[in-house]
């Protein structure tokens, strides 16, 4: 019989060892519970509800008709909805330009910012001090600022054109819709993603820059040589952040487009809700819910098991 | 790890923690489990809860004034009131009725309620209603509360609707004053509103107020439009189909209009605030009754109060505003209607409409309103809803997907798109809701 132990004292025998293992398998499971326990009602349970009602033609208000149950087809009428497609479009637009400019805007804010310098941490406050802010309430101010006719973004513009520029309808616009919640959305995320890089920065030893200069590495090569491959983790983590920002985009939406013009800046979770709060259709909101779930699970598998595979190499 | 869980288990026996973890897991559960307290014990008054939408500021002061009344004066019944924000009232209705928990009293947004009255959430009042105090109500009171042959809700006030006028600006322009037996036509309006573009100190002749967003004005406010057109929302004899009513050819020409509205200028599609018309940049002004107020007290005696226009076929005008109902979940019906009662008489509906300057529901209370009565400023929306000019938005359980299924193609046609492509999107997700439905069968 083999055991997955290994044994470091002669004197104690596999029986005990089998049974102190247990125990501490025990006691893992025992620690794990409380959260294991929160999962369970809070994400688990609903999740498998949600699965359930997916299969259903279930309201938000039920009576008088009985919730029947349909099969697949949510699922079908969801190949053929235009503006779920749009959603999913947008969301993968979304994500397609915010995290690799949100990440490497927050990389470049954190090396400008980790020098030795008076009134650093001035700055760092200042770019820190959006994330702080409820994104409900900055929705609203930039919806003021993108006003086509007397918001302060068009004045801008015009002003360093002189005139050649705008004015646009931006949140108006079928085109600059999207865009301009992505601006807005890095402007909001970029300074928590800079404090993150900056801690990053403090981890890595001086000693290898030191190290590096006496072998006569310039700047550049200090950065692309020891940064970069030191902050890799740090990336990776805001990597996955911005994805998961990216597909979780609603309160932009919510509070300033409404999904609109036409569908242009719809997204998967804001129309979820959309379908089934406004419109009832709970059934039909779980089915978008479990793809969505899919979707997700499909984007963040490839990053998790590079992360892991890694990290292996390291050991 | 296995060194951490034996300097554990060295300070803690495994076995005097493990109760412990099972007891935690288990406390948060059992309060749950503890039954609520019975609502009313044999001997105490009897409960009767109501939700209500927190409105503005003056609104609930009233209706609090009123509730207090109602409980000093009826020591057996005792009121309680539970506020919930309007941005989601209607959301979080929805959910507690999904949870089974909905109180006694509800009041709810003018055509909300036939979704609940279909579900069979809110028992008929026409047992509890004499006939003396029926015929008192607004004709538009009773034909919005009735769903299914019953009446099923009643209002302390309902809403009026028209054109707030800038007089200085009107005389410039050379316009004639309308009156409710002839209002301005469809051609009047128009060369009215490009003569006014004209008029020096006016930016937008016509202010819209789409600074209300989505939201239920632009169906409250922009329907009619497309009704004095001869279109609809829906099919108002089956109401199973929108299908060539809201994209048929009025309802087109009426939208396409409403469009050109911001193309040519006239009104601005995307304003800041909403002070375009008391600031003198807006010679007209199409809005409800709860702008009177603010119009009054920046124009004075420059304040005009003008009747809806006739666009083609007969003037339209919109009605209803939140009303009362009571739940089939409520054990003591006879208790909340004496609350409704208490809520619906006359003294009571002139201290709430003299708070939010609504149309009173009843009668008798318009003809001694300073606002409402024949020689009143607002006489003409009294007017409206007495002589049917006003239309009752669709009146059917469909109504949720038909409100903002409009106002998004509403909002969409005035960024530009093309308006039968929206109007046909709207028809679709109007028929596909009723077709999920079932055709909103109604049991007899």
């Amino acid at each position: 019989m083999h055991l997955p132990f290994r044994a470091t004292t002669s004197t104690i025998t596999p029986s005990k060892i089998l049974r102190r293992n247990r125990k501490e398998r025990y006691l893992s499971w025992a620690f794990a519970l409380p959260a294991l326990t929160l999962l369970l009602i809070f994400l688990i349970i609903p999740f498998l509800l949600a699965i359930y009602f997916s299969l259903t033609n279930q309201r938000l208000a039920p009576e008088p008709l009985p919730t029947s149950f349909l099969g697949l087809r949510n699922y079908a009428r969801m190949l053929t909805d235009d503006t779920l497609r749009r959603a999913l479009f947008n969301n993968t637009f979304f994500g397609i330009v915010v995290v690799p400019v949100e990440t490497g805007l927050a990389l470049f804010l954190a090396l400008l910012l980790n020098q030795k310098l008076r009134g650093m941490s001035v700055f760092r406050a200042i770019y820190f001090s959006p994330v702080v802010t409820p994104l409900a309430a900055i929705s609203v101010v930039w919806a003021f600022l993108y006003n086509p006719g007397q918001g302060l973004i068009n004045a801008f513009l015009k002003a360093i054109s002189f005139g050649h520029l705008g004015p646009y309808t931006w949140l108006n616009d079928a085109n600059l819709a999207l865009p301009a919640i992505m601006f807005l959305s890095i402007w909001q995320g970029v300074g928590l993603y800079m404090i993150i890089y900056l801690a990053g920065l403090q981890n890595i030893p001086q000693s290898l820059y030191e190290a590096a200069r006496v072998d006569g590495a310039g700047r550049w090569h200090q950065l692309w040589y020891i940064t970069l491959p030191q902050l890799r983790n740090t990336t990776f983590f805001v990597m996955i952040a911005t994805t998961v920002q990216a597909f979780k985009l609603y309160t932009q939406v919510e509070v300033m487009t409404q999904g609109g013009p036409g569908s242009a800046t719809v997204t998967v979770i804001w129309y979820m809700v959309n379908q089934g709060i406004h419109h009832l259709h709970v059934g039909y909101a779980s089915a978008i819910a479990v793809v969505f779930f899919l979707l997700v699970l499909i984007r963040i598998i490839p990053i998790l098991r590079y992360v892991v595979a890694a990290e292996k190499r390291e050991e | 790890m296995s060194r951490f869980c034996e300097t554990v288990r060295d300070k803690l026996q495994w076995r005097r923690i493990f109760p412990l973890l099972i007891l935690l897991c288990i406390v948060p559960s059992a309060c749950s489990i503890t039954p609520f307290a019975t609502s009313s014990s044999a001997s105490g008054p009897i409960i009767v809860q109501l939700f209500y939408h927190s409105g503005q500021e003056a609104e609930r002061a009233a209706l609090s004034t009123t509730l207090q009344a109602f409980n000093d004066s009826h020591p057996h019944i005792q009121v309680e009131a539970v506020q919930l924000p309007e941005g989601n009232y209607i959301d979080q209705v929805n959910v507690a009725a999904m949870s089974h928990s909905l109180p006694c009293l509800l009041d709810f947004d003018g055509p909300t309620l036939y979704r609940y009255a279909w579900s069979g959430y809110l028992v008929p009042l026409d047992k509890y209603i004499p006939s003396q105090m029926r015929d008192d109500f607004l004709p538009s009171i009773l034909q919005q509360g009735t769903y299914n042959h019953h009446l099923y809700s009643l209002g302390q006030y309902d809403s009026g609707l028209g054109f707030y006028a800038n007089k200085q600006y009107l005389r410039a322009a050379g316009a004639r004053i309308p009156t409710i037996d002839s209002p301005w036509t469809l051609s009047e309006l128009n060369s009215i509103l490009a003569r006014l573009k004209h008029v020096a100190g006016v930016q937008y002749p016509l202010d819209l107020n789409m600074t209300a967003g989505g939201g239920e004005w632009i169906t409250y406010g922009f329907s009619p439009f497309v009704e004095s057109f001869g279109g609809d929302l829906i099919n108002r004899r089956t109401y199973l189909s929108a299908k060539g009513v809201l994209n048929g050819s009025n309802a087109a020409a009426a939208m396409t209009w409403f469009q050109n509205l911001f193309k040519q200028g006239y009104s601005n599609p995307w304003p800041v605030s909403d002070t375009g018309f008391t600031f003198g940049q807006a010679a007209l002004d199409w809005g409800g009754h709860w702008l009177y107020a603010g119009n009054h007290q920046a124009l004075g005696d420059n304040l005009l109060v003008l009747p809806a226009p006739n666009l083609g076929k007969g003037a339209k005008t919109g009605m209803g505003s939140w009303s009362w109902g009571i739940t089939s979940s409520c054990k003591t019906p006879d208790a909340a209607w004496q609350v409704l009662n208490f809520i619906l008489s006359p003294s009571q509906i002139a201290r709430m409409t003299a708070a939010n300057g609504a149309v009173p529901a009843r009668k008798s209370v318009i003809a001694q309103s300073q606002l409402y009565a024949p020689n009143g400023p607002l006489h003409v929306f009294a007017l409206q809803l007495l002589r049917g000019i006003a239309e009752p938005r669709p009146i059917t359980p469909a109504y949720p997907t038909i409100t903002s299924a409009f106002s998004e193609a509403v909002i969409n046609i005035v960024d530009g798109f093309n308006v039968k492509t929206e109007l046909d999107k709207a028809v679709q997700k109007i028929d596909q809701d009723i077709q999920d439905n079932e055709g909103y069968p109604t049991r007899q």
